[in-house]
């Protein structure tokens, strides 16, 4: 099987990984969007280093809201370990990421056996017509809305009645939230930066922090992107910034407007883009003046790109350090089919032995 | 390789070198003075000091807290200032690489990340692993686990007890055990507020000091080298002398240490109710041989408060500069961070002048150990001038003149004319650590001893000499030679292998499958995970 393709000439992967560091050493502005694991974040990372790139996660708008929550305001959270043993209130904040819907269907499915109660109610916050997670057994959530107003609107005015003050319009089955939150020991929000605005999610923690001025509530952040979570951490800890900071000055700067990846390419900035996702990659516009590095799983070359060479998908093709949204933390994975395809972070390195001539730290 | 450091001053209090002479280095050890030898390297160490490499017991440097304080904080960085990019990432501020980079420049060559949150052991490590050139250590919390109190509320056999804190140490990769606030992150998932040592948790029935003690009596059942390692209740609190005394004599004849000691030192009096305890605390730990604290010591300017005591730090908020924090409830203590500026106002004076008072008037230098508890009193950054203000009653009178005068004279610090020796230096941050994690390979220049070793060119400055080492060598390895590093490396994470009950290991599994729907392979991990080549380094347990 092909493993690497310089356009659409297949090609052995050291050719294709050096055609890919004289792209990368002659490039004025790169840029890296990825997908991955913390071994393939950390190398992407000290690679963008050298490079002098801007990084982000492939799709970092979700990322960004979420990231933008801890930057800005700070948050009240809980672990999911202790949402599951504790909420005996859940609510549902917005419209949760897919991937977020099975812990949702867990929590329905179970009772928190450290709450005297030992049952829950479930609502869930957001505009009439609003997907919900399914829950077990039939049950519904209780709608909390302004109709069709916002998510942001809607928190606003569920906090304002909370407080006591007039609202312009009242939230649908507020008396019974009430109630329940009276009745409640630990209530917990889901929420996400998947669909949430910044301001719903700076709304939700001023919600929960006037809660917590005479009783306990938290929130649970479920990440739009666990992968890109997962980067977001690393990345903290290797720069000290989040994702969408760029070494262009020789040193991290975290800018979320100037280092956001999508921006750069679309607004004709970035003349060398290395996409790293082992899923399928999406047709990408080509552009005259910058070039396409492309590592992805895959049994072709990648249309429009100058290098493509097949990776290995984590957790699956060989084992990964991963974010996982149902331990709220770290999690080794062993390879559930191992295979011969490189791992992200493999690739990554060997470009780097032919562009620098130190080897990455990590 | 043979190297030779020629002509230094030794200072190694262990071995009671003390004066002029050469050290022998062979590859990564310390070695006798071959006969004959010829060093194929030569170190010229005239008008320098030669210790051992410096070992810090509690300073937060990585984990699931320190990283969300840095994501809540990216302006942080506009304070550090950019350098030559001479190493990976090393301008990267406040990161893993820039910690290992800096820690290095001033001597350094391990570091105990005192607060593992065992779920987060894997991230823990992670972050470790990136820190470069040192080798580093981690302690794993207990206290508020569910698991834990469960056992102690229903009376559970004293060796199930010790099999749990075992599993837990060899599973987490830890060298030692902390308690945070014994109990006080459960009772304030039940809204409790405040909690006391005598306090009871809802729902278990079981006190903070019943907590304590069977955690100190367990790791000294199983002969963890490190003493339990207590973060006291009340934190911060006017009064919280009153706990920290209670806590000492707690102790009761076993091993205890007490962490950053300072943020206990407040009394009640004067006008606005707080005052220095520290002389009634430095009494009590001088006459308490079973007890070591370390100091927390605060500094000036801007930091960020980083706590598993999540309690504590929920009470905080209002505190906060700038205007925001994150507080979790996590599976067992959580966490909160609260950015902080210490003043030079009457409260910023007053805990500044009580970790010196505590530093000065605890007489012992094997039982009191040198921190600002990083970043909550100051970051390690600080620990150079710190050096100079025990080290010159000068510095400290020059210190005090812009300072809050009425904060001072609530304090005995004038009163007090002890300045440290360099052999008290080299105890307290190298022979004792070592002693007190039970690292018997480090903290002195006896032969077999592991070649991390400090190199300082004397100064009048006492900050410039100890904040920029001569040289630095880590593993036999200079890695720094006139304050900048010149090798880059990767460090160990040193850890403790207790032998693992397996009937516990059964308990823990059907545990996490009926409480969290989880299989406990989701907490296990791999060495292989951490992604470097001998990413460990195990300690014995005493025998």
């Amino acid at each position: 099987m092909a493993v690497a393709w310089i356009g659409n000439r297949e090609v052995l992967i050291e050719h294709a990984a050096a055609h890919a560091a004289s792209l990368l050493s002659s490039s004025r502005c790169p840029v890296l969007s990825f997908d991955t694991d913390i071994d393939g974040t950390r190398a992407a990372i000290a690679l963008a280093e050298r490079a002098g790139a801007a990084y982000d996660h492939a799709d970092g708008a979700a990322l960004a809201r979420e990231t933008a929550l801890f930057t800005d305001k700070g948050a009240m959270t809980v672990a999911p370990g202790e949402t599951r043993r504790r909420a005996d209130v859940v609510v549902i904040v917005g419209e949760l990421p897919r991937i977020q819907h099975g812990l949702v269907g867990e929590l329905a499915g179970t009772v928190p056996d450290l709450s005297t109660g030992n049952q829950r109610a479930f609502f869930v916050v957001g505009p009439d017509g609003m997907s919900v997670p399914p829950l077990n057994d039939g049950r519904k959530a209780t709608r909390l809305s302004c109709g069709q107003a916002s998510l942001a609107a809607t928190l606003a005015a569920l906090r304002a009645q909370y407080k006591g003050q007039r609202t312009s319009q009242p939230v649908s089955n507020f008396n019974d939230f009430a109630k329940a939150l009276a009745a409640a020991h630990f209530p917990v929000f889901l929420f996400s930066g998947h669909a949430a605005e910044g301001l719903a999610l700076e709304m939700l923690q001023g919600l929960i922090a006037d809660l917590n001025r005479k009783s306990r509530a938290s929130g649970l952040h479920l990440p739009a992107n666990e992968n890109g979570w997962g980067s977001t951490l690393a990345s903290a800890w290797m720069t000290g910034f989040p994702l969408r900071t760029g070494f262009a000055r020789g040193f991290p700067e975290f800018d979320p407007w100037r280092c956001d990846v999508a921006r750069m390419i679309a607004a004709g900035e970035a003349d060398l883009h290395l996409r790293i996702s082992a899923a399928t990659a999406q047709p990408q516009k080509k552009r005259a003046r910058m070039a396409l590095i492309v590592l992805t799983k895959t049994e072709k070359p990648v249309a429009g790109a100058a290098v493509t060479i097949a990776i290995g998908e984590a957790g699956l093709d060989h084992d990964a350090v991963v974010y996982s949204s149902r331990t709220g933390s770290l999690r080794s994975i062993d390879a559930q089919a191992a295979s011969q395809l490189p791992s992200a972070a493999t690739i990554i390195r060997l470009i780097a032995t032919h562009a620098f001539a130190e080897a990455l730290p990590c | 390789m043979l190297t030779k450091i020629a002509g230094g001053d030794i200072i190694d209090p262990v071995n009671g070198r003390l004066g002029k002479g050469d050290l022998w280095i062979k590859d990564d050890k310390i070695v006798p003075a071959p006969a004959g030898g010829a060093a194929d390297r030569t170190i010229e160490a005239s008008g320098c000091i030669v210790m051992a490499g410096a070992i810090d017991i509690h300073s937060h440097i990585g984990g699931g807290n320190v990283n969300t304080a840095r994501l809540l904080l990216p302006e942080q960085h506009a304070a550090h200032q950019v350098r030559p990019a001479t190493t990976p990432l090393s301008n990267a501020g406040w990161s893993t690489f820039q910690t290992g980079c800096l820690y290095a420049k001033m001597g350094f060559t391990t570091v105990v990340e005192p607060a593992m949150s065992p779920g987060a052991a894997l991230h823990t490590h992670l972050e470790l692993a990136d820190i470069p050139i040192i080798d580093k250590a981690t302690l794993a919390i207990l206290g508020n686990d569910d698991f834990l109190l469960s056992m102690i509320r229903d009376d559970a056999p004293r060796t199930m007890i010790e099999d749990y804190v075992a599993w837990t140490v060899a599973s987490t990769r830890a060298l030692g055990v902390k308690v945070i606030n014994a109990g006080a992150a459960a009772a304030f998932k039940e809204n409790v507020r405040t909690f006391s040592l005598d306090d009871v948790v809802p729902s278990y029935g079981v006190s903070s000091r019943k907590i304590v003690k069977t955690l100190q009596a367990a790791v000294d059942s199983l002969g963890l080298p490190h003493p339990l390692h207590v973060h006291c209740n009340n934190l911060g609190s006017p009064g919280s002398a009153d706990t920290a005394a209670a806590t000492i004599a707690a102790a009761d004849g076993l091993p205890l240490h007490l962490a950053h000691l300072q943020f206990y030192g407040y009394g009640t009096e004067g006008k606005r109710g707080f005052s220095s305890a520290a002389a009634r605390l430095a009494e009590l730990v001088n006459a308490t041989p079973e007890v070591t604290i370390d100091i927390g010591q605060v500094m000036f300017g801007q930091t960020v408060t980083v706590s598993s005591d999540v309690m504590r730090q929920f009470s905080a908020r209002g505190s906060a500069h700038p205007k925001k924090t994150v507080i979790h409830d996590g599976d067992g203590n959580g966490g909160g961070i609260v950015p902080y500026s210490y003043g030079k106002d009457f409260y910023g004076t007053m805990q500044w002048a009580i970790g010196l008072e505590l530093f000065l008037l605890i007489d012992d230098p094997w039982r009191v150990f040198f921190t600002t508890d990083h970043p909550n009193g100051a970051p390690f950054t600080a620990y150079p001038a710190l050096f100079e203000l025990l080290m010159s009653r000068e510095a400290r009178t020059e210190m005090t003149a812009g300072l809050s005068r009425s904060a001072l004279a609530l304090s005995t610090l004038a009163a007090i004319d002890r300045e440290y020796t360099f052999e008290e230096i080299a105890i307290m941050t190298r022979a004792a650590p070592a002693k007190l994690l039970g690292l018997t390979d480090r903290g002195h220049l006896g032969a077999g001893a592991t070649a991390d070793i400090a190199i300082y060119r004397r100064d009048r400055s006492i900050a410039k000499m100890l904040g920029r080492a001569a040289y630095v060598f880590k593993d036999g390895d200079l890695v720094v030679q006139d304050g900048e590093i010149v090798h880059y490396r990767w460090g160990k994470a040193l850890r403790l292998k207790p032998p693992v009950d397996k009937a516990m290991v059964r308990r823990l599994e059907e545990y996490h499958q009926q409480r969290y729907g989880l299989s406990l392979d989701w907490f296990n991990f791999p060495d292989s995970a951490i992604a470097r080549e001998q990413p460990f380094g195990e300690v014995p347990c005493r025998t």
